[in-house]
């Protein structure tokens, strides 16, 4: 059998407005509500409260035969709670099919796997809260933001009760000659490790709407047809899991409703369902599925799903977003020290990864989007914002 | 005595401390009684006839298309700032329509305005310098052809004794002006081409001011500094130069302004001007990153906006200055009073400023202030460091010791700040009238 196995990534930051130096010390606002608010409002009219009843009838149509997860971050919530309360019950009422897994993650989305191993315990302890409150789920599948993993973190989520399943990039640097569609172990043989298809699952995210791609438009038929291909070099009867791992804001935002993409989810699973060897499960239930001997992958250095080079130079590729990162990190520890827990909670919602990767300059010529007066057009102006918050919360210790 | 005056900046059109130079002197000007006809880049052709001390700020406005000045009359403006965009003066000179060709325009005025066409073959060549370097498709080359394009409207239908023009963009000009009249020129230096470029810059600018001081009768220089390189670097006859140092008038506030409203806890060090090589910001952040090592709770602030701007920010992170090391961006005047009330030390690392009135701004804030040697503005305060703008260690080692030492930093602050109240614009006007008395006094021997 090959199962699909789809994971979505459900997540909003909250961004920073254009903090000045004449905010410091103020005791204002950081945060840009009137933005994150129009966003948030505009994801869920476009992609979450649409594919989630798209979802939901799938479920319901296809008794349970249908199965997806997600991972939806602790400052998703927050926003849905302010912004769009029907999204939350929308997802609420997904899980309550028992279809759907929920992941476990850092609430904040944030690095901190990479950089504070308390914080990194303390955030997914906060998700995991978070979510049996919300959903009355306890996750036991784990994915770091952006898919970023390697053997220690492995030994970290190994060390938090009831975790037995990582997911992360299938990358090539890793696989060599392997295949990703195979269930792997941690290199400690600890933990079971799914690997996202980034071709197929890119497919999808990235590709679906590009005319210069030569298999465009991509079709239910033609799509299902290379999954069933895939199953043809299996000859021992293990099953196989394909792993589409993806955005959930690719339903309907990064591929708009216009291109086809909600009907195209809407004729897969039946699809997928018709061909009597194929089938749809959830990550938790990968580890007793796999009929064979696991092998275990060791990950010495960091990756990602983050571009080409699937390493974290989206985040920490430059020397601003360096010196932001690491300034960020030593003043938690004294926010921490201080225990205010207001001040905590706004220094935590710096930690999530997306404001450094504002500050990426990967694909900017030089001189190219440099417009100082039009922030966020430029990875300088998203530095210096950030570097201002940071001095403000600096200001606000003493 | 009515003054025909050509500029590039007055507010609130301001890219930079022309503005506030000539705002300062036009206002001390009328205060003497002296009428000023005010011309700017401006999107329609209007000048400011300017009579009344209140007018710098009310700027009254005439078209000189008499149709427009109809209509314009019939307009009422609830505000000046609208009145402003009605007339097209924004924040920067745009431009606003284009000229095929800048020789067509020269021999068109040569032969429409001009009975008899050169005096002699030296100013002949001075106009050929002038035309020939005043040519180019940078937008700023451009935008000068068109200022100079419209000045001879002004030149030949309003009435004065005399042309007022300050920096190259407004030589051209300031030319046509006394080719057209017959009346005498000044010209005013405020900065050269070597001080902007921190280098030997653009030598269509050097030749362009180099003809507008040769043809003027009088050059007018912000400091002896200034006056020293137009000398050396220009030739220009010292018996043709006077000098009028800057001024620095508080405006209105009773408020004590040395009375800090703190950002930070620790101390604030401040650069505030354009972030471009003449004014030395890669100086500033050198120091910055010499004192962070001894005193690394310092905030430096790097105010303003330019061209340098994005190297220093990447340059800041890369030598890891963490969040001491701050850039606030374009300020508008509220705000750079907010960042001038918060800030301890003032550093001017300028490799070449002409006169500089931020630092005397700085000064009025009680804002202990270290200035480049290298500056016009050293030579009229004594209650500031100087230092040699390329002696990062001294600088460094200087403020270390203000940081250190609070009691002699806040003495530095206020004797500075008494000392800036007593340099007023009135004084330097008194002078520009001295030279204004000079060249037609000269004027009219001539043409008795």
């Amino acid at each position: 059998m090959l199962y699909v196995v789809f994971y979505f990534q459900v997540h909003q930051p909250v961004r920073l407005r254009h903090v000045g130096v004449l905010d410091v010390g103020k005791n204002s606002n950081l945060f840009d509500d009137k933005l994150n608010g129009e966003v948030m409002r505009k994801v869920a009219e476009k992609c979450y409260l649409p594919t989630n009843r798209l979802l939901l009838d799938l479920i319901k149509k296809h008794e349970g035969r249908f199965q997806v997860s997600f991972s939806i971050t602790g400052t998703a919530i927050e926003q849905f709670k302010l912004y769009s309360p029907e999204t939350l019950d929308s997802f609420k009422e997904l899980v309550d099919t028992g279809c759907v897994e929920i992941l476990g993650e850092t609430y904040y989305h944030s690095l901190a796997a990479l950089y504070d191993t308390n914080e990194f315990l303390d955030q997914v302890a906060l998700h995991r809260q978070l979510m049996k409150d919300e959903f009355g789920v306890q996750p036991c599948t784990f994915r770091n933001t952006e898919l970023i993993y390697q053997d220690r973190i492995s030994d970290l989520v190994y060390e938090i009760e009831g975790f037995t399943t990582i997911l992360t990039e299938g990358v090539d640097r890793i696989l060599q000659w392997r295949s990703p569609l195979f269930a792997y172990k941690n290199y400690a043989k600890r933990i079971n490790l799914l690997l996202k298809y980034y071709k197929l699952s890119d497919d999808i995210a990235f590709r679906f709407s590009n005319r210069d791609w030569p298999e465009y438009p991509l079709t239910v038929d033609k799509f299902v047809n290379w999954i069933d291909h895939l199953t043809l070099d299996e000859t021992q009867g293990r099953n196989l899991f394909l792993n589409l791992f993806m955005d959930y804001e690719t339903f309907g935002e990064h591929q708009w409703a216009e291109t086809g993409i909600f009907d195209f989810m809407m004729h897969f699973p039946a699809e997928v369902l018709k061909r009597e060897h194929l089938a749809f499960t959830t990550p938790s239930q990968t580890q007793s599925l796999a009929n064979y001997q696991q092998e275990s992958l060791s990950f010495p250095d960091p990756v990602s799903w983050a571009d080409e080079q699937r390493d974290l130079s989206a985040w920490v590729g430059n020397d601003m977003q360096t010196n932001a990162i690491e300034t960020y990190w030593e003043l938690l520890h004294k926010i921490k020290a201080k225990g205010d827990p207001e001040l905590l909670r706004i220094a935590r919602l710096l930690s999530t990864s997306d404001h450094f990767y504002y500050m990426c300059t990967k694909y900017f010529q030089d001189g190219d989007v440099h417009k100082y007066f039009s922030p966020y057009d430029s990875p300088d102006q998203a530095y210096i914002y950030f570097i201002n918050a940071l001095a403000d919360l600096e200001e606000r210790l003493h | 005595m009515k003054v025909l005056m050509f500029t590039w900046e007055f507010p609130p059109l301001i890219s930079g401390g022309l503005a506030m130079a000539c705002y300062g002197m036009v206002k001390a000007l009328l205060a003497l009684g002296i009428k000023i006809d005010l011309v700017l880049p401006t999107r329609e052709l209007v000048y400011f006839p300017l009579r009344e001390v209140s007018d710098v700020d009310t700027l009254p406005t005439v078209f000189l298309d008499p149709v427009q000045q109809k209509e314009y009359t019939r307009h009422s403006f609830q505000t000046v700032q609208e009145r402003m965009e009605y007339i097209g003066v924004t924040d920067s000179p745009e431009t606003y329509y284009q000229l095929q060709d800048m020789r067509q325009l020269f021999e068109k005025v040569h032969t429409e305005f001009h009975s008899v066409e050169y005096e002699n073959m030296d100013e002949q060549e001075l106009w050929d310098t002038m035309t020939a370097n005043l040519v180019g498709e940078e937008d700023l080359i451009q935008k000068v052809q068109e200022f100079t394009h419209r000045a001879q409207r002004f030149a030949s239908e309003l009435d004065y004794n005399l042309i007022h023009a300050h920096d190259w963009l407004t030589y051209p000009s300031g030319m046509l002006a006394r080719k057209i009249s017959g009346k005498p020129l000044v010209v005013h230096i405020h900065a050269t081409e070597f001080d902007r470029a921190g280098g030997p810059g653009d030598d269509r600018i050097h030749k362009i001011e180099h003809s507008g001081m040769m043809y003027a009768d009088r050059v007018m220089a912000v400091s002896q500094y200034t006056a020293q390189m137009i000398v050396s670097r220009y030739r220009i006859d010292t018996g043709k130069i006077r000098i009028v140092h800057n001024a620095f008038t508080v405006e209105g506030d009773e408020e004590d302004l040395s009375v800090k409203k703190r950002i930070f806890k620790d101390v604030m060090v401040l650069f505030l001007g354009r972030i471009t090589i003449q004014k030395g910001p890669d100086y500033y952040l050198d120091v910055a990153e010499r004192v962070l090592k001894t005193h690394p709770n310092t905030r430096f602030i790097m105010a303003g906006t330019g061209d340098m701007a994005r190297k220093l920010l990447r340059r800041s992170a890369q030598l890891k200055l963490k969040n001491r090391f701050l850039f606030t961006g374009f300020l508008n005047r509220k705000q750079v009073e907010q960042i001038l009330r918060a800030a301890d030390i003032y550093v001017l690392p300028s490799v070449s400023e002409p006169f500089g009135i931020s630092p005397l701004e700085a000064m009025a804030f009680g804002i202990t202030s270290i200035i480049s040697k290298q500056s016009g503005v050293s030579e009229v305060v004594n209650h500031a460091f100087k230092i040699d703008y390329w002696d990062v260690d001294l600088m460094a080692d200087t403020i270390n010791h203000l940081i250190e030492n609070p009691e002699l930093r806040h003495k530095m602050g206020v004797d500075g700040m008494k000392e800036v109240n007593l340099i007023q614009w009135s004084e330097a006007a008194e002078k520009v009238r001295k030279v204004y008395s000079e060249v037609l006094s000269a004027f009219l021997k001539s043409n008795t």
